[in-house]
């Protein structure tokens, strides 16, 4: 799983690691959602805020870059697209395709938000435990009614838990195929049975043990309360939050 | 004489393919007993241990736990015995080592100071303090068993099933797991391992049970049963064989 | 009784959360492109679990995603992607799950019935996915198409033929 899931967590002490979860995730929500208005001059003060926390928080910036790298070719298109579909003052053309300053302006000012976005995501995922990740959530939707917060937040950890156990059987399924020439076989379908039936009836399997289990420790829905730890830098990255938001929203 | 804490009263299970499971087993079960339930596969070991625990529940016949019926209080009956079962993986719930032994606690709705206070102290007693925030399904499959028995020591259960407590463990991890619990039983804990393979445990157990085709055959003091072990499809230990009478596995 | 069958469900659609997200990331090589199982596993999950686990189990997966946890394809994750150029395939898993499960179960829950639930299903994370396509990239509509659902047709039918089969044998096995 590790080789699947660039960035998760990366243990460490830094300000961000520190932070309760609740608190990071409402101002990664706040930023990402105002982003949608901010500038270019606002937008590149909040990426150099952003390389700053990176190294804070001793993330290699170029490592992470080489691992969105289909994300940022996706990004490559939108900018195209927008570039060459705009109307306004022709820069350059050919094959009667013309691309214009209003849109290499627009299209790289779409292309840079997102990439600013996935580069808030990927600070969170690295700084935050996914333990924490379900307690929050746990936490947000205590007050949202019919959906009952504390199984949703086992049902979190519990997929966690499976994700790493499904890609390993999914390799071994796929070797014990190969030991036996699965290779050979023509049938598109017959291939996809061949891998993703024995994966679900192992994995079913051992789900249903984990029922037992859960059952011999005495699970129930209605259980203790996660803990949430403030480091006391709450209040300085809120208010950081709000300003960069004012600044999205506002220049 | 101790006290019984566990009386089995012709006890049958059917299970819903006709197949019956278990046929008119009796016996009590005293407090600090070590309890080898020897069998060849298919014989109804883990049938019978999930009765125990309340999993499964006797079509006839009844189960009292400290003169309680365990079909009628099964929270109170998990509390008292706790299960250990054969894949280390499929028991693992939470994402941390600590998370993964807080669960019975939380699950019984203790306060989160007294939950932190006695998952640390159980992490310390089997020195596995250390390991407390990685990630369970990365550690090795001592550590694991080992994690798995901390989860169930927790909740101060006074009989702790092991079903096939030695299975896919190396010789260290054997060591470290038969190691835990020998002090376990020595600390007043009442033990019964269900396995095929008795040989690493035989010196420490007060008693063996071998079973067959969902009935038991022999119980006994573990010098008396282990020559009629071949005949029940168990492997006598080879010291015995050898004319030695019964040599402690460990070194 | 009933507890037990919920924690059942709740161990079952959990499983089924971690296939989805995993299924990003499991491709099979037939022919030049290589197939990705991940709207299979959410086709299987509605048919396997019903509309009300169904639409929690799709639901979990994308508010993991956006919660910051790299579930989604490429290993990115959180609103970025979520809000994306490929956002709206992933928001269309929402009704799909719910319709196809719908439908299986009204219908009977046969091979022949759960296959066109699933291709109805999968129409509707086109009709998703494509527009969402074609506003964020500014792309035409025949284009926005072209690039995001004709190349993936072929792979579709045969997943959905696949899982209709597995379905089948499952069933039995797992015994909801
Ligand atoms: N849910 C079930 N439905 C039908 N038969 C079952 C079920 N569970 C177990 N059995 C059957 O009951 C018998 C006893 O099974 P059990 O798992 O208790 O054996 P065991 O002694 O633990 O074997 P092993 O050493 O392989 O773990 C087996 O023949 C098995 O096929
Ligand atoms: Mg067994």
């Amino acid at each position: 799983m590790a080789s699947l899931t660039p960035f998760s967590f990366r243990a460490g002490k830094s300000a961000l690691h520190l932070l309760d979860v609740r608190c990071k995730f409402f101002i990664i929500c706040l930023i990402s959602m105002t982003m949608l208005k901010a500038s270019l001059p606002a937008g590149f003060l909040y990426f150099l805020i952003l390389m700053f926390l990176f190294k804070k928080a001793g993330l290699n910036i170029f490592s992470t870059l080489n691992s969105i790298k289909y994300f940022i070719v996706l990004l490559f298109f939108v900018f195209a697209a927008r570039a060459f579909s705009m109307k306004g003052d022709m820069l350059f053309s050919f094959y009667g395709m013309s691309i214009t300053k209003q849109g290499v302006n627009e299209g790289l000012l779409v292309a840079f938000k997102f990439f600013l976005v996935m580069l808030t995501g990927i600070i969170f995922s690295a700084t935050t435990k996914p333990s924490c990740v379900k307690s929050a959530v746990q936490w947000f939707f205590k007050p949202v009614p019919f959906v009952p917060e504390k199984r949703l937040a086992i049902m979190i950890s519990l997929s966690i838990g499976f994700m790493p156990v499904i890609a390993l059987q999914a390799r071994l399924i796929s070797d014990a195929g190969k030991a036996r020439c699965a290779d050979l076989e023509k049938n598109p379908v017959k291939k996809i049975i061949h891998l993703v039936l024995p994966l679900l009836k192992k994995t079913f399997l051992s789900a249903d043990n984990l029922v037992l289990a859960m059952e011999s420790r005495c699970y129930s829905d209605d259980r203790t309360d996660p803990e949430f730890t403030p480091s006391g830098k709450e209040i300085l990255f809120l208010a950081a939050g709000f300003v960069i938001a004012l600044s999205f929203i506002y220049f | 004489m101790p006290g019984k804490i566990i009386e089995i009263d012709t006890v049958c299970h059917t299970f819903a393919d006709g197949y019956k499971g278990l046929k008119n087993i009796s016996l009590s079960i005293s407090k600090g007993e070590f309890i080898i339930l020897a069998g060849k596969n298919g014989s109804g070991k883990t049938t019978f241990l999930r009765h125990l625990n309340g999993l499964l529940l006797p079509d006839s016949g009844k189960i009292m736990v400290n003169n309680k019926n365990v079909s009628n209080n099964l929270v109170r009956t998990r509390k008292t015995i706790g299960m250990v079962f054969q894949d280390a993986d499929a028991q693992i719930v939470g994402d941390t080592v600590f998370d993964e032994v807080a669960f019975g606690l939380e699950n019984l709705k203790f306060k989160r100071a007294k939950i932190n206070k006695k998952v640390s102290l159980i992490l310390e007693y089997l020195n596995l303090f250390h390991l407390r925030e990685r990630n369970p399904s990365t550690l090795s499959g001592g550590e694991k068993r080992k994690i798995a028995i901390a989860g169930i020591l927790v909740m101060d259960p006074e009989v702790i099933l092991f079903d096939e407590p030695f299975s896919n463990l190396d010789y260290q991890g054997t060591i470290q797991v038969l190691k835990t619990i020998i002090d376990l039983n020595r600390s007043g804990h009442t033990i019964i391992i269900a396995t095929h393979d008795i040989e690493t445990m035989i010196c420490e157990a007060t008693r063996i049970i071998i079973m067959e085709d969902g009935v038991i055959k022999k119980d006994g003091k573990p010098h008396d049963i282990v020559k009629h072990l071949e005949s029940h499809g168990v492997k006598e230990p080879c010291s015995s064989r050898f004319g030695l009478g019964l040599q402690p596995w460990l070194p | 009784m009933n507890n037990s069958k919920q924690l059942k469900m709740t161990v079952y659609t959990s499983l089924f959360v971690a296939f989805i997200a995993i299924g990003a990331f499991i491709a099979i090589p037939i022919g030049p492109v290589p197939i990705v199982l991940q709207n299979m596993f959410v086709l299987l999950a509605a048919i396997i679990l019903g509309p009300l686990w169904g639409l929690a189990c799709v639901g979990i997966y994308l508010l993991i995603g956006l919660a910051g946890l790299p579930v989604f394809a490429g290993g990115t994750s959180g609103i970025g992607k979520l809000f994306g150029p490929t956002g709206g395939y992933l928001l269309g898993y929402l009704p799909c799950v719910f319709v196809t499960a719908g439908i299986s179960k009204a219908l009977g829950k046969k091979l022949s019935t759960d296959i066109i639930a699933m291709v109805i299903g999968s129409l509707i994370v086109y009709g998703a996915g494509v527009p969402w396509l074609k506003v964020v990239t500014s792309m035409t509509f025949e284009k926005a198409v072209a690039v995001g659902m004709y190349p993936f047709l072929i792979g579709d039918a045969l997943k959905i033929i696949a899982a209709a089969f597995i379905a089948k044998t499952l069933r039995p096995v797992i015994n909801l």
